[in-house]
């Protein structure tokens, strides 16, 4: 846990209103004076949590999802010579339309003064998105978007996300058509034009990626180097980098010059959409693309991975001036040139093969036929940008509010110039509080080779004569390279506390349309879309909570003992009214091995010949990973009682194998059971913000030598339950694990209560704890089990900084109550609600640091790894490793 | 010593170019910047918010701005 506790009687004195303000400046002017421009790493020690959402509407398709209701078997009796259509013999369920993209943020910061001038920054981000986003674009009147459909009585099954009719219209001037029958029993053709375009969607299962950086800074009077770099990790791109720059201040630091430039270089590795590849050709990446080891169980490679380098050299050069006592302004330059793979994967081209000389007895007068093939987008493998930023900050005295107006021009050779203009309003309120509007509009041209889709005046072919057949050497339907505008406006609040703890929140609106491009001609409405980010930020500075703390007080923590093992939640109080405790805590658990039954290991037989989920068994969980963030905020409005609030960030990831035995051929035939293994062949993902915990603890009894804590909280259930596998190879199985949704779904009850005790160099403590479900059922269909846990600990102190702690912990849970009300196929043992929970014992091994005295005193790290004894499962189980706790902690 | 010369030169070049754009500049005292330390007066007042958007903007147009160097990983969503 990050532990910031504050004692109010020593708090430093905050002045609030807008006149101490000013002299706040100017006396904080006097402090770095001479003339050090305002820097927004004023604060030298500062540990900084942000969560971000971000989330797309729904887009424009024209009715393309899945609204054909169209009952049995159709004949046309097509007019002579016309191949006739055919219409899916399945009925079509009204399905909703595929959720939009949603992303999940966490971003983890903490800057450090390792000394006068050198400063460090490490930064620790995490993003989870899933949803359905653009892979193509066609005329609306050649059907895209067939997405699921479910048989009348049989489970939902998913076309490809292709077109519906792959042999389209067109007339003479190779405009597209629509087709239209105007009555099913007496058919009739009625063709018309219709430009009108819409996207193809395709959904994503749920990816995190994962990026670590940091940034070393050494000061000198008049200038600062810094180098840096970082790691980014996603399944299907890695990227490294790294940067280096300086700065240099002239003239009494009214102008200040700096140099950035950085190296990033990037692998691709993209498992190709299975449904896509059999008829996305890939015909241009054929050296790039590798087959995957062989299924044992279908004896043959279930997916493709395609491989790509890039490389990026970006450097920047800036000038910031004072211009007056109240204006400042900055000029900068950037220059970036990229090599490489620049492509997306995932995103295709439709190209219509239309034969200019087809036999006029096959189609109506005026009316040409074509083919359909989809490509991997092509973009050239260089690209050199240019941009020009100018930025102009104004004191506006009458409001002492500042008005930061921004201009940025780009352009590049792949013919995308592009205008940013953006201002904010940053208003200070008083009491610590500013509000920021904000208003930016972007617009851009569009690239050389972005085009909708393409045609081919030529005859379809081989795949090779097609691809020869393409008139572009580069292609992509990405509508992020058509020409458009982005107008989004946005808020800012922050509230900065007397303690050095300031919270920010940021909200924004954002509109893409193709009609507010700068100078018309953008794309068509029906790339438009709507999105929103909305943010929220704790930044502790721990250099003014240092310096407002006098370093005895620190003593009242020892009375009690050493910390509680870092495994254990609410154990600790804080004692005095008025402290504030800033916490935060990660936890690691993994499970891997043998599969289980109650406490025995069982072979893959036993379950293949049971049931999962109501159905067949087919895969088993081979590993399955959680890392849990846990922040709190505590505050203790009495010396007798404490109030918290503990958010956390939540992301999983399971692998899957095939059950031995699976290739039995009543198996692999079996549709579902196929999925099933494509599935099993890849990692499944989850993130997010998890359940939020709102929490009281009452003191019952407090002496030097004991003490006992009464908590009653609440959790809410803020973590999604609804987060659903894409549909693939025409199965959609709907709603994921379990075990990998994110929260619980229910409104909990939280109670614990816990006793500690020392003497001498020992400590000891016990705590029982529950979580019992207010409701029924989540919004899913289901409740996860009630939970009681109970736990004993001693330690000893060896050193009087470091003490061992050993702990007995023994978990109840019970299985999961009802089961998922939508779509979900059952696949293996992680799919049956019975097989949750069971009772479990386990040995937690703890250390624990404090730093008594020093630069770094106020500093403690507890690290407890808990070994599974026993396991008494319910249901089928995969066995577990153990968990790791870790508390980083500031005491005061 | 060359390069503070030439930076110097530079330096009064801005100047003049500024003067001539009819601003008042190039000589406001230390203390004289009371408004200008203001936090406020940031040349990015609120960072977290830049970094955040500038990460959705990114995966969402063309230009990547100068986020390059500084990660924020493919975007392919």
């Amino acid at each position: 846990m990050v532990v910031v506790a504050i004692k109010k009687k020593c708090k430093k004195k905050h002045i609030p209103d807008s006149s101490a303000s000013a002299l706040k400046a100017l006396t904080t002017a006097a402090i770095i004076l001479p003339g050090m421009m305002p820097t927004v790493e004023a604060y030298e020690n500062e540990v900084t949590i942000q969560y971000g959402h971000y989330e797309e509407e729904e887009r424009d398709l024209y009715g393309m999802v899945n609204d054909g209701q169209v009952d049995g078997t159709l004949d046309l009796g097509a007019p002579v010579g016309i191949v006739p259509i055919k219409v899916d013999k399945l009925a079509k369920k009204k399905l909703p339309s595929p959720k939009p993209i949603t992303v999940d943020s966490l971003f983890l910061q903490a800057k450090v003064s390792l000394s006068d001038r050198l400063k460090f920054t490490g930064n620790y981000s995490e993003d989870t998105w899933s949803g359905a986003s653009p892979i193509a674009t066609a005329p609306v009147g050649f059907g895209s978007n067939n997405l699921v459909q479910e048989t009348v009585n049989g489970p939902v099954t998913g076309a490809s996300p292709y077109l519906e009719n792959p042999k389209p219209y067109f007339d003479a001037q190779y405009n597209p058509l629509r087709l239209d029958v105007n009555h099913p029993t007496a058919p009739k053709r009625i063709y018309s034009q219709d430009d009108q375009l819409v996207h193809t969607l395709a959904m994503a299962s749920p990816e995190t990626r994962k990026q670590g950086d940091f940034k070393l800074r050494y000061e000198f009077n008049e200038a600062a180097i810094d180098v840096g770099g970082g790691i980014s990790i996603e399944n299907d791109y890695e990227s490294w980098f790294v940067n280096w720059g300086g700065s240099l201040d002239l003239n009494q630091k009214l102008t200040t010059l700096s140099f950035n430039q950085s190296y990033t270089n990037s692998t691709t590795s993209a498992l190709l959409d299975h449904d896509a590849y059999q008829y996305f050709s890939t015909f241009a990446y054929k050296d790039q693309i590798e087959q995957g080891t062989p299924s044992v169980t279908l004896g043959e490679s279930t997916h493709q991975t395609l491989f790509g380098e890039r490389e990026d050299w970006s450097t920047t050069l800036g000038v910031t001036q004072v211009l007056s006592k109240s204006t400042l302004f900055e000029a900068s330059m950037n220059y970036t040139n990229s090599s490489g793979y620049m492509e997306n994967a995932y995103k295709a081209m439709y190209v219509f093969y239309i034969d200019p000389n087809q036999d006029p007895t096959k189609v109506p007068p005026g009316v040409l036929t074509g083919d359909t093939r989809a490509f991997l987008e092509q973009r050239p493998d260089e690209r050199n940008q240019w941009s020009w930023g100018f930025r102009l900050v104004q004191h506006v005295a009458p409001l002492d509010a500042a008005i930061n107006l921004n201009y940025r021009f780009s352009l590049d050779d792949w013919g995308i110039n592009a205008h940013t203009i953006a201002m904010d309003w940053v208003q200070p309120l008083g009491r610590g509080w500013t509000v920021t509007p904000t208003v930016r509009y972007y617009s851009q041209d569009t690239a050389d080779f972005y085009h909708p889709y393409l045609i081919s005046k030529h005859a379809v072919g081989t795949e090779e004569e097609n691809y020869n057949n393409i008139s572009e050497n580069n292609f992509s339907s990405d509508h992020r390279l058509s020409g458009y505008g982005a107008l989004s406006g946005g808020v800012v609040l922050s509230k900065e506390f007397a303690k050095g703890l300031t919270l920010e929140a940021g909200f924004e609106y954002y509109t893409h349309e193709g009609s507010l491009k700068l100078g018309g001609d953008g794309e068509g409405s029906y790339a438009d879309f709507n999105s929103y980010s909305a943010n929220a930020a704790i930044k502790v500075d721990l250099s003014t909570v240092g310096r407002a703390i006098s370093y005895g007080d620190h003593s009242h923590h020892m009375n009690h003992g050493t910390p509680a093992p870092a495994g254990v939640m609410f154990a600790h109080m804080l004692p005095k009214a008025g402290e504030v405790m800033v916490g935060y805590k990660y936890k690691y658990s993994r499970q891997a091995g043998d599969m289980l039954q109650g406490n025995d290991k069982i072979p893959d037989s036993d379950i293949l010949n049971s049931t999962c989920g109501g159905g067949a068994c087919y895969v088993a969980p081979d590993k399955m990973i959680m890392h849990m963030h846990m922040f709190n905020v505590m505050y203790a409005p009495t010396d007798w009682l404490n109030l918290m609030v503990m958010p956390t960030f939540v992301d999983m990831s399971m692998d899957m194998r095939d059950l031995a035995g699976m290739n039995n051929p009543n198996r692999v035939d079996d549709e579902l059971g196929y999925a099933a293994v494509i599935h099993a062949s890849h990692e499944h993902m989850t993130g997010g913000l998890g359940d939020t915990n709102l929490s009281a603890l009452f003191k019952l009894y407090d002496n030097s030598a004991h003490h006992l804590h009464l908590g009653l909280g609440f959790s809410a259930p803020t973590g999604d339950v609804e987060i659903e596998l894409r549909r693939t190879h025409g199965e959609d199985l709907g709603l994921i694990h379990y075990g990998m949704q994110i929260g619980s779904g229910t409104w909990d009850f939280t109670p614990n209560i816990t006793y500690t005790g020392n003497s001498d160099k020992w400590s000891w403590g016990t705590q029982l704890s529950g979580i019992v479900r207010l409701e029924s059922q989540n919004e899913s269909g289901y409740r996860l089990g009630d939970k009681f846990q109970s736990t004993a600990w001693g330690s000893y102190n060896l050193l009087n900084w470091l003490s061992m702690s050993v702990r007995g912990v023994y978990t109840s849970q019970g299985a999961l109550h009802g089961e998922y009300n939508d779509v979900h196929s059952p696949i293996g043992p992680m799919d049956s609600p019975e097989s949750y929970g069971g009772e479990y014992y386990d040995l937690g091994f703890g250390i624990n640091a404090m730093i008594p005295q020093g630069d770094l005193a106020g500093n403690s790290l507890s690290i407890e790894w808990i070994q599974p004894m026993e396991d008494d499962v319910n249901g089928y189980q995969l066995e577990r490793e153990g968990t790791l706790s870790v508390n980083w902690g500031y005491m005061f | 010593m060359f390069t503070v010369f030439k930076l110097q030169i530079t330096y009064r070049l801005l100047c003049i170019l500024f003067i001539s754009l009819g601003l008042s500049a190039c000589s406001v005292a230390p203390w004289e910047r009371g408004n200008l330390s203001k936090p406020q007066m940031a040349l990015d007042s609120h960072p977290l918010q830049t970094g955040f958007r500038g990460h959705v903007y990114g995966s969402r147009e063309a230009t990547t701005g100068s986020t390059v160097g500084a990660g924020g990983g493919c975007g392919c969503y």
